[in-house]
């Protein structure tokens, strides 16, 4: 064997690119293109040159391995320390998890299916570079889930509401907002997805799902899932990469692409927001130290940034901001109060536990919400105290009404009238379907044979194909067990948790 | 504007009335208070009299609200338009049908 | 939506907030004129009018070892802007149009 003489090896990052990814690729020659790649035509995008496709992080295969290796190997780091130092103890508060607890059944789900249906994109996409970025997003996407799951298992070991996630993501009412949303996009073509998932949610979105939360969660204690958020936003920043490069890419390639994109702009960024109000309460309600309120985050990642930034970039490309994005902005002083308001209210029927704010939170929300709270939100809450003098529990005896689109009860009002809830109706085929807002409305129209094929947990309820005709039947089937659901005050977590933290005992005796 | 997919799109609605059999959904909206999140939503036989509909489902619903006054006067919506229900009137007779909205709230 | 230009719209970076990406977080506060350096918890956020510079002599000359520019994908949290350039010497941030 004889060694070869060493010669000049060091390609700069761009030559590695052009050689190790974009090279590999090959023209068919004896199988027709359009039978290589089906699914490229029927949206009716059109691509003239898959070439022009840039992608700035320059990814080769083996680049990609050694820092994803290695961010693993920081977060795991983490999490053992985290673990053998019982650093669940330090968290401000067991009811900080609840948090934790929608996140890890509504979100990380989301990620496996994300991880899904990039990989069809790297199979699908005609060009070699769109492949191969969508290619490491789908392990990106595997990853994100593994490293959740792997980072609340710890939590599992000792509180309600973890143990039963992916169950509940198929099955619980809260969940079907998420699930829906995603299997909505799953369900789309290619160049649709790309905008749903990588423009939509990634770039326009992503910021407020995640940011806040991992900040929340650097606030809280929670230095684990502070660190996998941020380990997998460091992945993120190469989606919304991924996802600016596609909407731009497709723009450019084709006039007759901009109403198409603007279209799939307007339907899924209400798609997503829509599904940001789980985040919303989060932000305002479940954590127990406050980062910053949801409308400070809305103004910033979303106002700020997107409409005052990107959207003026778009506009070059005859893109305008989202179709109904006013009524958005307008309900950004009450929508964490009137969704945290509901979920209080069917607690009793999920995995997590919820409690009337106390004199300090609800001070927090006045200081926060100047124009709302006092007026429209602290009545219910002082009513509901009294309510739970007198011995009760507000815990409604029946189901909601929901949204055909994005499957939240129907608990929005009017934009510009807070007080009156927003119902909207639509006809087709001779069946009524009810939405939440114009533009949950207005994507039903647009397809309302899509939207017809909902599953509404109620409906399903009450079809009975969720474990039998009674409440307890329904939550058997979701899997909820003692400790799991209701009220935080005198639940299982609250209990061990005082426990934990009386001095008078040994720590971690119930560990 | 239809679902452009890549072969016949054509699926039921997964909440139409014939799953349900003799019954329909139902839904009751209490405009006048922010107590309940949302408007409810029940399944009742179209055959069901009004009595029935209000003492039996609604009322031990609505009674988890304390200001609930069940025997109040109260004034009636369906399909935008006030009406009057009457105790022996059946659902399908007041015109409710499958997943409609009646809104009430306390006369003034 | 032509309120502000390419050339003064807001671009920024957020960056975990580390022992390790102190000298990232520096050489940026020293390339970049008129930038603003923000911190929130658990993570640093600089923002600068039209464009952000990552360069890497100025990272390396802090951080006294040589330092990849792929390294700053586990410095970044998050951005807003476009990334206009990530070649060997340097990261662009900036929008467009």
């Amino acid at each position: 064997m004889t060694i070869a003489p060493k010669g000049p090896r060091k390609l700069t990052m761009k030559q590695r690119y052009e050689a190790l990814t974009r090279d590999l690729d090959w023209e068919p020659s004896y199988v027709d293109k359009r039978d290589v790649f089906p699914h490229t035509e029927f949206e009716g995008i059109k691509i003239h040159d898959w070439g022009k496709w840039e992608d700035p992080f320059r990814l080769t295969v083996d680049a990609y391995a050694k820092y994803q290796a290695e961010k693993d190997k920081r977060l795991y780091a983490v999490l053992d320390g985290f673990a053998q130092s019982q650093g669940h103890l330090s968290l401000t508060d067991a009811s900080y998890l609840n948090a934790m607890k929608v996140f890890l059944q509504g979100v990380t789900p989301l990620e496996y299916t994300a991880h899904r249906n990039f990989a069809y994109l790297a199979r699908h996409l005609n060009g070699p570079g769109p492949r191969f970025a969508a290619l490491c997003q789908s392990i990106d996407e595997l990853r994100h889930t593994q490293t959740e799951i792997h980072t609340l298992s710890n939590y599992n070991k000792y509180y309600g509401g973890f143990h039963n996630y992916l169950e509940q993501h198929d099955r619980v009412w809260y969940l079907s907002v998420p699930k829906s949303f995603f299997d909505d996009a799953l369900s789309a073509g290619p160049f649709e997805f790309l905008i749903a998932i990588g423009f939509s949610f990634e770039y326009l979105l992503t910021n407020l799902l995640f940011v806040p939360f991992m900040s929340g969660a650097s606030f809280n204690g929670d230095l684990p899932t502070m660190t996998f958020g941020f380990s997998a936003q460091s992945d993120e920043s190469r989606h919304m990469t991924l996802g600016l490069e596609a909407i731009k890419f497709i723009l450019e390639q084709d006039e007759g692409n901009v109403p198409i994109v603007q279209a799939w702009i307007d339907k899924w960024f209400w798609r997503g927001y829509r599904v940001t109000a789980l985040v919303a309460q989060m932000l305002d309600y479940m954590l127990p130290r406050k980062v910053m309120s949801w409308k400070e985050s809305f103004e910033l990642y979303f106002e700020e940034q997107m409409l005052g930034g990107l959207f003026a970039d778009l506009a070059f490309y005859g893109i305008t901001p989202p179709k109904h994005v006013d009524d958005a902005i307008a309900e950004k002083e009450t929508l964490s109060h009137q969704v945290y308001w509901t979920l209080y209210q069917f607690s009793h029927a999920a995995a997590f536990t919820t409690s009337v704010p106390d004199a300090e939170h609800q001070q927090w929300l006045r200081d926060n919400y100047p124009d709302t709270f006092e007026q429209l939100y602290q009545p219910l809450w002082a009513k509901e105290e009294k309510n739970i003098e007198a011995g009760g529990r507000h815990f409604w005896r029946g189901l909601p009404q929901l949204c055909q689109v994005c499957q939240v009860p129907m608990l929005f009002t009017e934009p510009g009238d807070p007080t009156t809830i927003c119902q909207r109706e639509s006809v087709y085929d001779g069946e009524t379907f009810q939405t939440c807002s114009n533009g949950c409305q207005w994507i039903f129209e647009r397809e309302p044979e899509k939207y017809v094929q909902a599953w509404l947990p109620v409906h399903q309820i009450y079809q009975g194909s969720c474990g039998g005709p009674t409440l307890p039947d329904v939550l058997q089937w979701y899997g909820l067990e003692e400790g799991d659901s209701g009220e935080y005050k005198g639940s299982v977590d609250e209990k061990n948790w005082n426990t934990w933290h009386d001095d008078h005992a040994p720590t971690g005796t119930e560990g | 504007m239809t679902v452009k997919s890549i072969g016949a799109y054509e699926f039921p609605s997964r909440s139409r009335q014939e799953l349900y059999g003799d019954d329909q959904l139902v839904h009751v909206w209490f405009t006048d208070t922010l107590w309940f999140a949302a408007a409810a939503c029940f399944r009742a036989p179209r055959a069901m009299t009004w009595a029935d509909f209000w003492n039996g489902v609604v009322v031990p619903f609505a009674e988890e609200d304390p200001d609930f006054d069940a025997a109040a006067p109260r004034v009636w919506t369906l399909h935008g338009a006030q009406f009057q229900p009457r105790d022996d009137q059946t659902l399908a007779e007041l015109g409710v049908g499958h997943k409609d909205v009646i809104g009430t709230r306390v006369a003034a | 939506m032509t309120a502000t230009p390419a050339a003064t719209r807001t671009v920024g970076v957020d960056i975990q907030e580390s022992e390790a990406n102190r000298s990232v977080v520096e050489a940026i506060e020293a390339t970049n004129d008129g930038c603003t350096v923000k911190h929130m918890p658990g993570l640093v956020r600089i923002s600068a009018p039209g464009r952000l510079v990552v360069t890497r002599e100025a990272v390396e000359e802090r951080l006294g070892r040589e330092w990849e520019t792929h390294e700053f994908q586990l410095a970044i949290v998050s951005y807003f802007g476009h990334i206009k350039e990530w070649d060997d010497d340097e990261i662009v941030i900036a929008w467009d149009h």
